[in-house]
C-alpha cells in the first residue's frame, strides 16, 4: 500500500484543528475555572446533531426545494440531493454551513449555561462530573432511539464539508480538502487568541479565583454561579462548533462517535498538554491526534500483512497508560500553567526597578 | 400487559437487582472507605466474568469452582490496581477529579487488554458453560436453575459483607476509616492493611458478580461497563455511602429497568431502545432533587 503523504498530512492537520478546539474548550472550563466537564461529548454532539438537522431540513429549502424525509423511503434520494447541492452550489453550501455554526454555538452555549445549574445544588463537587457524564449518555441514547433527527441508529451520511464545491469547480478534491483545512486552522487560531485574551482578562483572573477557592471568591462579592455559567457557555459553544466541524469532516453523523471515549480523549489532551495552559492544550491535541493516526495506520498495515493482532485496541491502552503516568509523575502537564501578569504588575516591576536604580 | 410478562419482568428485576446489589456494595465500600468513585469497578466485573468463562470452558463447569476462581483472581487484580495506581495517587493528595480520571484510565487499560485477549482467543459474546435446566415454564414466563444461583449467591455475599462490617474488628476498622479518616489514623488503625483488605473484598465480590452476570447473560469485554452506570445509579439512590440504601437502590434501579420499562412499553409505546437511559435519568434526578440519597439521615 502506498500512503499518500499529502492526503495524510491534510487529514492529520484537520483532525488536529478540530481536536484543538475541543481541548481549548475543556481547558477553559477545567484548567481555568475548575469545572470538571466529563460531558464534553454531549456538547460536541450537539454541534454534530445540529449539522444533521440543517443538512437535511435547511439546505434543501435554501436551495428552494422541499426537504425530503431523510430516513424513510426517500433516504437515497435525500442523500443524493444534499450531496449534489453541496457539490455544485457555493452560496447554499456556505450559507447553510454558516447558519449551522451559528445555531450550534447558540444551542451548545445555552445547554452549557443550563448544565452549570446543577452545580449549585450538588452536595459534593464531583457529583457534577457524574451528572455531566451521565447527561451525555442520556442524550446519546435518546437521539439513537428517536428516529426523526438523525435516523436513530443508522445515522446520516452525505454530510459534505462546506468547500466540496471547490473540488467540482477545480476538478481536484484536494483543493476542497485544503480549503476546509485552512478554514479549520483559521478558526482554531481565532479561538486560541480569544482564549488567551480571556485568560489574561479580569474575567480570566476571576475564573482562577473561583477555581482556587470558590468560597473566598463568593465572600469577596463575586457571583460564583454566574461566573461558572459564563465559562460553561463559552466552552460549550466552542465544543459545539468543533462538533459541526467533526461531523462534516467525517461526512456523517452517528451517535456512536459521541460516547464517553470522545470525552476521555479530550481529557487526555488537556492532562497531557498542561492543565490551565492553552498552548499546552494545543500540544496535547497534536500529540493525541498524531498517536490516534499512527495507531490507526499501524492497524491497517498489520491487517494488510495478514496479522491477526487487532492493533486498534492498543490505542486505548496507550492512552490509559499516558493518563496514569501524567497524573502520577507530571501533574502540571508538559507545558505547566504560566504565571499570569497584569498591566499593573508590569508597572510595579518597572517602578521598583527604577527605584532600586536610584 | 399480560400476567406472564409481568411475572417474567418481576423475576428479571429480582435477578438483576440482586446482581446490581452485589456490584453496588463494592462500589459503595470503595467510596466510603477509600473516598474513590471507582469507574474501573466496571472492569473488575468484566475481569471476573472472563475468569469464570475461561475456567468454565477449560477446567470445569462447576458453578462453585467458577465463582471461586473469579473471586480470587479479581481480588488480586483489585489489590494490584490499588498498589500501582490508587495508593501512590492518594499519597500525592490528589483531588477527586484526578482519582476519577485515574480510575477511567485504569478501566481503559483493563478493558482493552481484555479486548486484545478476547480477540486473540476468540472469546466474544460467549456463554459461561454451566449446566442450564429449565425448572418452570409457562408461555413467556420461565424460571431456570440460574435463578437459584444468582439470587441466593448475591444476597448471601451482600449479607456476609454486612455482617463482616458490623461484627468483626476489620469491619469496625473499615467503618472507622469511612467515618473519619484522620481520627482513625491517629488512634492507630493500620490504614494500609485495612485498605488492602478492602480492595481484596471489593475485587472479589466484583469478580463473583461478573461471573454471575456472565452466567445470567453472556460475556464480552464491555459487560461491566454496560452494567456499571446502573450500579452507579443504585449507589447514588442510596446516598453513596449507605449500605442498606445501596441495596434498596439496586432493586429500585432493576425494577425500573425491567418492570417499569415493561409498563412504559405496554401503556405508552416507549421503545425498549430507551431502556439504558433509565438509570441515567435516575442518577440525574436523584442528584438534583435529593443528593443525599433516599435513606440517608438528615444531617
Amino acid at each position: 500500500m502506498q500512503i499518500d503523504l499529502i492526503a495524510t498530512a491534510i487529514a492529520l492537520l484537520t483532525f488536529f484543528a478540530i481536536s484543538g478546539l475541543m481541548a481549548i474548550s475543556l481547558n477553559l472550563e477545567y484548567g481555568l475555572a475548575g469545572i470538571p466537564n466529563f460531558g464534553k461529548a454531549l456538547f460536541v454532539s450537539l454541534g454534530a446533531y445540529t449539522a444533521g438537522w440543517t443538512y437535511t431540513r435547511l439546505l434543501p429549502r435554501l436551495h428552494g426545494v422541499d426537504a425530503l424525509d431523510p430516513c424513510g423511503l426517500t433516504l437515497g434520494q435525500a442523500v443524493q440531493m444534499r450531496s449534489e447541492i453541496m457539490r455544485t452550489f457555493p452560496l447554499e453550501a456556505l450559507g447553510n454551513f454558516a447558519i449551522t455554526l451559528l445555531i450550534a454555538a447558540v444551542i451548545g452555549g445555552a445547554v452549557g449555561w443550563l448544565a452549570s445549574y446543577p452545580a449549585l445544588r450538588l452536595k459534593e463537587e464531583w457529583y457534577l462530573a457524574l451528572v455531566l457524564l451521565v447527561g451525555s449518555e442520556i442524550l446519546r441514547i435518546v437521539v439513537r432511539g428517536y428516529d426523526p433527527l438523525i435516523c436513530g441508529t443508522n445515522g446520516l451520511s452525505g454530510i459534505a464539508q462546506p468547500f466540496a464545491w471547490m473540488g467540482t469547480l477545480t476538478g481536484s478534491p484536494r483543493v476542497a480538502a485544503l480549503s476546509f483545512l485552512a478554514f479549520a486552522l483559521l478558526l482554531l487560531a481565532a479561538v486560541y487568541l480569544y482564549a488567551e485574551r480571556l485568560v489574561r482578562s479580569p474575567f480570566g483572573r476571576l475564573l482562577k479565583a473561583v477555581r482556587e477557592n470558590p468560597d473566598v471568591a463568593q465572600e469577596l462579592g463575586k457571583n460564583v454561579p454566574r461566573i461558572r455559567a459564563g465559562v460553561m457557555f463559552i466552552g460549550s459553544a466552542i465544543a459545539a462548533i468543533s462538533g459541526v466541524l467533526f461531523a462534516v469532516n467525517l461526512g456523517f453523523v452517528s451517535t456512536n462517535d459521541y460516547a464517553v471515549a470522545l470525552t476521555l480523549d479530550v481529557w487526555v489532551m488537556v492532562v497531557l498538554g498542561g492543565i490551565g495552559n492553552n498552548r499546552g492544550a494545543l500540544l496535547g491535541a497534536a500529540i493525541v491526534t498524531l498517536l490516534d493516526r499512527v495507531t490507526a495506520i499501524t492497524a491497517i498495515r498489520l491487517d494488510m500483512l495478514g496479522s491477526e493482532f487487532e492493533f486498534n485496541y492498543v490505542r486505548f491502552i496507550l492512552f490509559g497508560i499516558i493518563l496514569l503516568l501524567m497524573l502520577r509523575y507530571r501533574r502540571e502537564g508538559l507545558l505547566p500553567e504560566p504565571v499570569s501578569t497584569t498591566g499593573a504588575q508590569d508597572v510595579l516591576a518597572r517602578e521598583s526597578a527604577a527605584a532600586q536604580g536610584e | 400487559m399480560t400476567t406472564p410478562l409481568l411475572l417474567d419482568s418481576l423475576v428479571r428485576s429480582l435477578q438483576v437487582g440482586s446482581l446490581y446489589a452485589l456490584m453496588a456494595v463494592g462500589l459503595t465500600l470503595t467510596f466510603a472507605v477509600l473516598r474513590l468513585p471507582n469507574f474501573a469497578h466496571a472492569e473488575l466485573i468484566t475481569v471476573g466474568a472472563y475468569v469464570a468463562l475461561v475456567v468454565s470452558l477449560f477446567i470445569s463447569g462447576n458453578p462453585l469452582l467458577v465463582m471461586g476462581a473469579a473471586f480470587v483472581v479479581t481480588a488480586l487484580v483489585a489489590l494490584v490496581s490499588h498498589r500501582i495506581v490508587f495508593r501512590p495517587l492518594s499519597k500525592l493528595n490528589s483531588s477527586m477529579y484526578t482519582l476519577i480520571l485515574a480510575s477511567f484510565a485504569l478501566g481503559l487499560i483493563l478493558r482493552y487488554t481484555l479486548f486484545l485477549l478476547a480477540d486473540r482467543y476468540d472469546l466474544f459474546d460467549k456463554r459461561i458453560a454451566v449446566p442450564l435446566e429449565i425448572w418452570f415454564q409457562n408461555g413467556q414466563f420461565t424460571i431456570t436453575n440460574i435463578f437459584f444461583w444468582v439470587v441466593p449467591t448475591s444476597l448471601g455475599l451482600v449479607l456476609g459483607l454486612s455482617l463482616l462490617l458490623n461484627y468483626t474488628p476489620l469491619g469496625r476498622e473499615m467503618r472507622a476509616l469511612a467515618d473519619n479518616f484522620s481520627l482513625a489514623k491517629v488512634i492507630g488503625i493500620p490504614v494500609e492493611q485495612v485498605h488492602d483488605l478492602t480492595w481484596l473484598l471489593v475485587g472479589g465480590m466484583a469478580g463473583v458478580a461478573g461471573a454471575l452476570w456472565g452466567i445470567y447473560t453472556w460475556v464480552n469485554p464491555t459487560v461491566g461497563w454496560l452494567a456499571v452506570l446502573s450500579v452507579f445509579a443504585a449507589t447514588v439512590l442510596g446516598g453513596m455511602t449507605s449500605f442498606s440504601g445501596t441495596i434498596l437502590g439496586a432493586y429500585l434501579v432493576a425494577l425500573s429497568e425491567n418492570t417499569a420499562m415493561q409498563f412504559l412499553n405496554s401503556w405508552f409505546g416507549l421503545d425498549f431502545s430507551f431502556k439504558p437511559a433509565i438509570p441515567f435519568v435516575i442518577i440525574v434526578l436523584v442528584l438534583l432533587v435529593r443528593p443525599q440519597g433516599f435513606t440517608a439521615k438528615k444531617t
